[in-house]
């Protein structure tokens, strides 16, 4: 098959399987982004309170929820009175 | 696999690009001599280039790195292969290696890269970004770091679910589905290992909790955490995201451990230690750090006088071997330790751990040569056959070490003896036979 520049990913469709595990982890992604989201419309949000509302370890929640601020959909609010632990709110 | 195969000739082959590399390659090819970098990452810079400041002055780690490199790359002697691995190498007489190395490939045309992201920002796949140590996510589309260099995208195949975005957003049409790997087989007249060192496993050390408690972390970990392009806003405890306040050090993690398979000094840690404990009072002016420590090792320039200010600065630092830490249901860590001073033993509680694990050798240095050629000492670095008379000497003559990959060292050594290395080579090129 000739690769068309611009749409060599075509190419490589015909040549190489995508991972089951691949797959799985864009969706667990996918997911998981639209649940903090969804989440955070509601209001400003700490990660124990996110971990709580969707039912995930709270680790867990700290990686998704800084990929997020990195790639722009949430951003830091204020922390609590204790100096300890941040809110998060929807990137405006 | 016929097709791609490409050969050429250089001075001098030089395998790894960290700091000891990149230095050694520089000395050659501001001596006139051509040579090949070759490594294994996407970008060069090694750890060096992943640090936050550096010991015993606090400068900025990338602020020294970033010239250099970028001086290293730009140099019309030196070719430089990121993503690439040696397969072998033979020498064939005085003067005269063969080697094969594979470029592995990236599937972006580099050279029509123009670092614009637009392909990270449309690729939907994330997972965890290993210049980060997985404390963020990273896209399957990605450039490395942002001072990486090469600084252009790469696509990680192994997680990219060939959908496309990337490539329709490209707008120089340089990430290319269709590259396989090159096979590169190169003549050569000398040869300098640089392949640096691993860090220990903290996982082999069950006890100490690492990977099962989400706040005990790795030096390397919170490097990142201390770094300008650091992964959160401040230092945070990836379990919880808390901003701790009470921070304990274990040195010697996987060092001085016959138990663990390396009874020997890292030489670094506690320096390096010592050097964060300083950086997290700056960061966090509220916490508390301790430093447990069995001796501590502040023998180079400057070192005694680092020390001092820590402790001036009030780091507090407790003579003590930790036997277990454990976990409580709020995070917090609790350390039970031998007070060396005073014979008993205690416990006391933090909200975060930093395991600060020592210097592992390569492994990969052994198996470029024939087996058994290229020797390595009874840890498992390169062997030094003339430590005292030519330290950067192999068993192989014409071919030398720099760097880690001979035992730990810090930054300063690391670049006197990639100096040393490479003046050998010279010497060894001009001696020709
Ligand atoms: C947490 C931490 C903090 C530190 N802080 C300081 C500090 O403040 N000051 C200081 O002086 N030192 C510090 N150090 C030590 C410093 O990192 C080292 O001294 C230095 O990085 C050694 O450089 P190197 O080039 O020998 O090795 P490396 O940095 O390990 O570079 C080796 C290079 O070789 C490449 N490579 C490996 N195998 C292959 C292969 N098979 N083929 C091709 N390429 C390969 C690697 O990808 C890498 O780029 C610190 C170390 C750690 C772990
Ligand atoms: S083709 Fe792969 S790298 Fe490109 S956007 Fe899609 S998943 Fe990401
Ligand atoms: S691969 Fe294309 S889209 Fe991605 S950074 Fe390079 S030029 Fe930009």
């Amino acid at each position: 098959m000739e690769a068309e520049k611009g749409k060599t990913y075509k190419y490589l469709r015909e040549k190489r399987e995508v991972s089951e595990a691949a797959k799985e982890n864009l969706k667990n992604f996918t997911r998981v982004k639209k649940s903090i989201l969804e989440a955070l419309k509601e209001g400003d949000m700490t990660i124990d309170q996110l971990a709580q509302k969707l039912n995930m370890p709270s680790s867990e929640v700290v990686y998704f929820l800084m990929t997020l601020i990195k790639y722009g959909f949430v951003q830091t609010g204020a922390i609590d009175d204790m100096d300890e632990y941040f809110s998060y709110k929807l990137k405006q | 696999m016929a097709e791609n195969i490409e050969t050429a000739s250089y001075d001098a082959l030089v395998i790894g690009a960290g700091i000891a590399g990149g230095e050694a390659a520089l000395n050659l090819a501001n001596n006139g001599f051509k040579v090949l970098l070759v490594e294994k990452d996407l970008s060069i810079g090694g750890k060096m280039i992943l640090l936050s400041k550096v010991f015993p002055t606090l400068d900025c780690s990338a602020c020294i790195t970033t010239p250099k490199v970028s001086e290293i790359s730009r140099h019309p002697g030196i070719k430089i292969f990121t993503g690439t691995e040696v397969k072998k190498i033979q020498k064939k007489s005085e003067n005269n290696f063969e080697a094969i190395v594979v470029k592995a490939p990236r599937y972006v045309i580099e050279e029509d890269c123009t670092g614009c992201q637009l392909c990270e920002q449309a690729c939907p796949v994330v997972v965890r970004d290993q210049y980060q140590y997985n404390l963020v996510g990273r896209k399957a589309a990605f450039i490395p770091f942002s001072i990486a260099s090469p600084r252009v995208a790469a696509i990680d195949i192994e997680n990219c679910t060939l959908c496309g975005a990337c490539e329709k957003v490209c707008p120089t049409k340089c990430i290319d589905f269709t590259m396989e790997a090159v096979e590169h087989h190169v003549n050569i007249g000398t040869v300098i290992v640089a392949t640096g060192f691993r860090l220990f496993d903290p996982l082999k050390i069950p006890r100490y909790g690492y990977g099962l408690y989400k706040n005990v972390l790795t030096s390397m970990e919170m490097e990142r955490q201390l770094a300008p392009t650091r992964p959160f806003n401040t230092v945070l405890r990836p379990g919880d995201g808390k901003v701790p306040d009470k921070l304990a050090y274990v040195l010697c993690t996987g060092s001085r451990d016959a138990t663990v398979g390396n009874p020997i000094c890292s030489q670094i840690c506690c320096m390096y230690s010592i050097k964060q404990a300083q950086l997290l009072m700056g960061a966090l002016p509220m916490a508390d750090v301790t430093i447990y420590y069995l001796n501590i090792r502040s023998f180079g320039k400057g070192f005694e006088e680092f020390y001092e200010q820590a402790k001036g600065m009030g780091v507090n630092f407790v003579k003590g071997k930790i036997g277990k830490i454990t976990e409580k249901e709020n995070g917090n860590l609790i350390l039970r330790y031998e007070d060396i001073n005073e014979s008993v033993v205690k416990e006391s509680e933090h909200d975060m751990v930093i395991l600060s694990v020592g210097v592992m050798p390569n492994p990969d240095a052994g198996g470029f040569f024939g087996e058994g050629e290229l020797k390595l000492d009874p840890f498992s670095f390169v062997h030094q056959t003339d430590l005292l008379g030519s330290p950067p000497e192999t068993s192989i003559r014409g071919v030398f070490v720099a760097g880690t990959a001979s035992g730990p060292m810090d930054i300063p050594d690391s670049i006197l003896s990639a100096g040393a290395a490479s003046s050998e080579a010279i010497s060894y090129l001009n001696r020709k036979q």
